[in-house]
């Protein structure tokens, strides 16, 4: 099933009288269930990408689908909506409330998510039961990153977009990090969307995506993507 | 280059920085400006009272004083001049106006200016010397010819002068009156020759003395001089003088209270906001530090600010401090109503001077201080964004109702708590609004329930007839009051200890007097007793129960008087019935009839009639101003708690961008943000209200002690002053709230959520 229909997608900033355009005119459709890297240099549009599939930005020209639903028309309500239980994030920053507590981060989903999961059975599967009640400066980058992929689930979402998930944290945790990902993906059924300037994490995906200069260069499909633990980081 | 980054810097935070430089300019403007009106006040009245030699003593003989009289005072060690003095007051010919028709032998005592016209001349057998400000009401002007009726006496002549007369500053002819009246009220000045022409010999019952002796001094003096006790009366005792300093006794405590909340608000605003600015600009700091400026450099840089916001603030405060001045103080104020005075220029006393400095200083050490903690440590230090003090479980944490809160209200609990000082400041944002709101409004509250104690249902006559007791017997005196179908009064000026009085003995048959217990009680007179005023009870340390002892002014007779209750009172009184009065042997003569007969027919036994309307009448000036003073003050209690609130919540909507876009991509509408937002300030709002309306009670209470404790008020605040501060209140805080919640819908989440760099 085609879960993400991009069609004739622009996006352009204004600055001033001078007008940039991250985004030229990308079509891509993505199935559903799969671990998708869209990869490429700072700067090559991927961000961009990933803030339209997120609801975080409409584009200027072309349709995106989701799920067949057309999400470049909506307003601001509707694409709160859309946020609320369409899509999870997980940012290189974490972004995660300090003034909350690490359940309570993670339980907020629930007041606006239409169907979510519970909050302590997704903090257990991160291993994070013993933390709960932790405020987030109380973790580590790579516990605080779990507590992130666990908000982002309890939402239960169709899809989960992380933007470079690792760039905060050092290898090792970010091995872990990356491992969670891909069993929590499998075990709950997501799409999972990442964009990274790392090629090495191309190597799990099932299809990776290539964007520079505003453009899709091409999209291979992974026959054989590795585990985890295979890559070599 | 810097210099560049100043003005950019500015612009970043032109919200902030412009409620700095209002809440400075309002600090400054409401210190200075309520400085200035006693200030000016102090300096006008003392030119006018040199101007026209007012008298220090003034000396007291019914029988009146012989020119060797005045000569043996003049002698006297200490005394500067001294002059026989007689002032009267008259009614004009077919007219109900009234003048106190003055003559002072030396003019250089108790004399006046010449504003326009002639100047005095003792020799002048026919001209007059009249009231300018009095003529100007009533189209008078020099040549004119002016008419008088004492005792069916004619005063008339030609005007000579108009002018102008610090015995006259505040000219209140009649008892009970609290506003002149320039248009019906004024004086008029005579040569001791024309005494002389008219009624062919010469009276002064009064010796004026301008002396720097003490009073004590003065007595002692003049008993020595004179060879005999008279009463010696200090300028303190004199309307003009002390109307006019208590004037400017009010205007320093007002001085003293009002502003100091702003000054208070202002000084806080620019720790808070210093500080928040400098933590959003510690990377920049930072970057500065490791591009390799030195410390110094940008300190200086910064404190630019401190200067730049300081100069600003401090040129529009001195500017609306000068405006607020001029709004309490010109001669078309109230206080122009009040007073008759040549000189209106605006004085600031010389340490506004240095407390408009010392804030501009404060202002810079605070810029520098919060700019030096910022820049603490290394290059590398400084460069970090500041770290906010980490979380903590909170004791309230682990109760179990916690669990139960929404996330919004836990989010707001700790919201509140985290940033303690922010929380601190809109709270006593709210407070100072409310408490300026309940304060004002319970002024007028309470002047209105003064005036309808006191007048509207004390006196429950409609005329009041003053009886001339020199010329009247017993026997006209009961004719008039059975004419008129009076009840009455006979007034006695009365001595307990060395302290002066008035006693009043009231036959009440028709119920024409009421006596004021507090607000909306009355009572009538005792028995078998005096009700005595609470100025008396406090300064005499008199309670109920209690025996005083009273020497009648003017004789030997003494009274001991049992003290039954303590009432309010206009005048300092002790207050009895015919019935005690006559049971102890009392002397009085009834000079005030209680009628409600309008039609008064001229009597020689009748010195003058006074509707109860025109004395309800005089105070509609009185009330205006109130208005106008609290008009004033509301606009600026809501500008404050607009301008604090608002600088807060754009603080905080800073700080708190980052989290409220992280609850807006995780799907989080901009309404839902709102409400959370709004909810907080609801709180806040709740608890300032609830500071706020006592502290302004509090406020209102220090306020009429120390402004109206000669009118013994009773403290009054009505159901709607409440309403309307809470509603005014509650509006402010939700408008501000409204404003900054708009903002939601322009959170860039994208650029929000990039990694900090």
């Amino acid at each position: 099933m085609k879960i993400v229909e991009i069609s004739h997608v622009s996006r352009v900033y204004k600055v001033g009288d001078h007008e940039q355009k991250a985004l030229d005119d990308v079509s891509l459709e993505l199935e559903s269930g799969k671990t998708i890297v869209i990869l490429g240099p700072s700067g090559a549009g991927k961000s961009t990408l990933l803030n339209l599939l997120g609801g975080l930005d409409s584009p200027t020209s072309g349709t995106i689908k989701i799920k067949g639903k057309d999400i470049s028309t909506l307003n601001a309500d509707q694409l709160a909506e859309y946020r609320a239980s369409g899509v999870g994030f997980i940012f290189q920053a974490y972004n995660l409330i300090p003034t909350l507590t690490v359940l309570e981060n993670v339980a907020l989903v629930k007041e606006i998510a239409k169907d979510p999961l519970s909050s302590h059975d997704m903090l257990r599967e991160v291993g994070l039961g013993e933390h709960m009640y932790k405020f987030p400066v109380e973790l580590s980058g790579g516990e605080q990153q779990r507590v992130s992929i666990a908000r982002a689930v309890t939402k239960n979402p169709d899809i989960l977009l992380c933007d470079e998930p690792t760039g905060a944290l050092d290898t090792e945790t970010g091995v872990m990090v990356l491992k969670l990902l891909q069993s929590m993906a499998k075990e709950h059924g997501k799409t999972t969307i990442i964009v990274t300037h790392n090629q090495n994490i191309a190597k799990m995906a099932d299809v990776v995506v290539h964007v520079k200069n505003g453009k899709i260069k091409e999209v291979i499909n992974n026959d054989k993507p590795l585990a985890v633990e295979e890559v070599e980081w | 280059m810097l210099f560049k980054k100043l003005i950019r810097t500015v612009g970043r935070y032109k919200a902030q920085f412009i409620s700095m430089i209002i809440m400075v300019a309002l600090g400054i403007g409401i210190f200075l400006g309520f400085n200035i009106e006693w200030k000016t006040l102090e300096v006008n009245v003392a030119k006018a009272f040199e101007d026209t030699g007012f008298a220090d003593y003034r000396i007291m003989n019914e029988r009146g004083f012989s020119a060797a009289d005045v000569e043996a005072i003049e002698k006297i060690e200490g005394v500067t001049a001294a002059s026989r003095f007689l002032s009267v007051t008259v009614p004009r010919k077919e007219s109900d106006d009234l003048l106190a028709l003055t003559i002072t032998e030396n003019p250089a005592v108790s004399g006046f200016k010449v504003i326009e016209g002639e100047a005095y001349d003792s020799e002048d057998a026919e001209g007059l010397w009249i009231s300018e400000r009095y003529a100007k009401e009533n189209d008078l002007s020099v040549g004119d010819t002016f008419t008088m009726v004492y005792k069916n006496i004619e005063f008339s002549g030609p005007i000579r002068g108009l002018v102008k007369s610090g015995e006259y500053l505040i000219c209140l002819l009649q008892e009970g009156q609290l506003m002149p009246d320039y248009q019906k009220n004024g004086f008029v000045y005579i040569s001791p020759a024309y005494m002389k022409r008219v009624i062919g010999i010469t009276f002064y019952p009064q010796i004026n003395v301008r002396s720097d002796l003490d009073k004590d001094t003065m007595i002692a003096k003049a008993e020595e001089a004179l060879g005999k006790t008279y009463m010696v009366v200090d300028k303190e005792l004199v309307t003009s003088y002390s109307e006019a300093h208590g004037e400017m006794e009010e205007g320093k405590t007002m001085a003293a209270l009002l502003p100091v909340i702003f000054l208070a608000i202002a000084v806080l605003t620019m720790i808070t906001t210093m500080h928040r600015i400098s933590i959003s600009e510690k990377t920049q700091i930072g970057t500065l530090k490791s591009l390799g400026f030195k410390d110094r450099r940008i300190l200086r840089h910064y404190t630019t600010y401190g200067v730049f916001i300081g100069l600003i603030g401090t040129a529009i405060g001195v500017g609306l401090g000068f405006l607020i001045g001029y709004m309490f103080v010109n001669p078309h104020s109230v206080m122009g109503d009040y007073m008759d005075m040549e000189h209106w220029e605006l004085h600031m006393p010389l340490y506004s001077i240095a407390v408009i400095v010392a804030i501009n200083i404060f202002l810079i050490l605070t810029t520098m201080y919060s700019v030096a903690s910022m820049m603490k440590g290394t290059a590398a230090e400084a460069l970090k964004p500041y770290a906010p003090k980490a979380m903590r479980r909170m004791w309230i944490e682990n109760k179990k109702a916690w669990k139960n809160l929404s996330f919004a209200t836990k989010w707001n609990i700790r919201d509140i708590l985290r940033h303690k000082s922010r929380s601190f400041m809109t709270v006593f944002g709210i407070v100072s609004c409310m408490l300026i709101l309940i304060a004002s409004f319970g002024i007028n509250d309470t002047l209105n329930s003064f005036i309808d104690d006191f007048f509207e249902k004390s006196m429950c006559y409609q005329n009041k007839i003053t009886l001339d007791i020199e010329q009247a017997s017993n026997a006209d005196v009961d004719a008039l009051i059975e004419k008129y179908d009076a009840d009455w009064c006979a007034e006695l000026g009365i001595q307990i200890g060395d302290n002066a009085y008035s006693m009043q003995v009231y036959s009440l048959d028709h119920g024409y007097y009421q006596f004021v217990k507090g607000h909306g009680e009355y009572i009538s007179l005792p028995e078998d007793g005096v009700l005595i005023c609470e100025r008396i009870a406090r300064k005499e340390n008199l309670k109920v129960g209690d025996t005083v002892s009273v020497s009648v002014y003017g004789t030997s007779e003494k009274y001991d008087l049992k003290v039954v209750d303590i009432a309010k009172s206009i005048s300092e009184s002790i207050m009895l019935s015919k019935s005690y009065a006559d049971n102890i042997g009392m002397n009085y003569q009834v000079n005030e009839l209680f009628t409600n007969v309008m039609e008064v027919e001229d009597s020689p036994f009748i010195s003058s009639s006074q509707s109860k309307q025109t004395v309800v009448d005089t105070f509609n000036s009185f009330i205006y101003i109130m208005f106008l003073m609290i008009a004033m003050l509301v606009i600026i209690a809501v500008i404050l708690g607009v301008v604090v609130l608002y600088n807060l919540g754009i603080m905080s909507y800073a700080e708190r961008y980052r989290e409220l876009a992280t609850l807006k991509v995780v799907g989080f509408k901009d309404r839902h943000i709102s409400r959370i937002l709004i909810d907080q300030n609801i709180w806040m709002t709740v608890l300032g209200v609830a500071l706020g309306i006592p502290a302004g009670v509090g406020i209102l209470k220090i306020l009429l002690v120390m402004l109206a404790g000669d009118y013994e008020l009773s403290l009054t605040i009505t159901f709607t002053t409440y309403l309307i501060s809470i509603l005014l209140t509650f509006g402010v805080s939700f408008f501000v709230g409204l404003m900054v919640s708009r903002k939601n819908k322009k959170i860039d989440m994208v650029e929000a959520l990039k990694v900090a760099e």
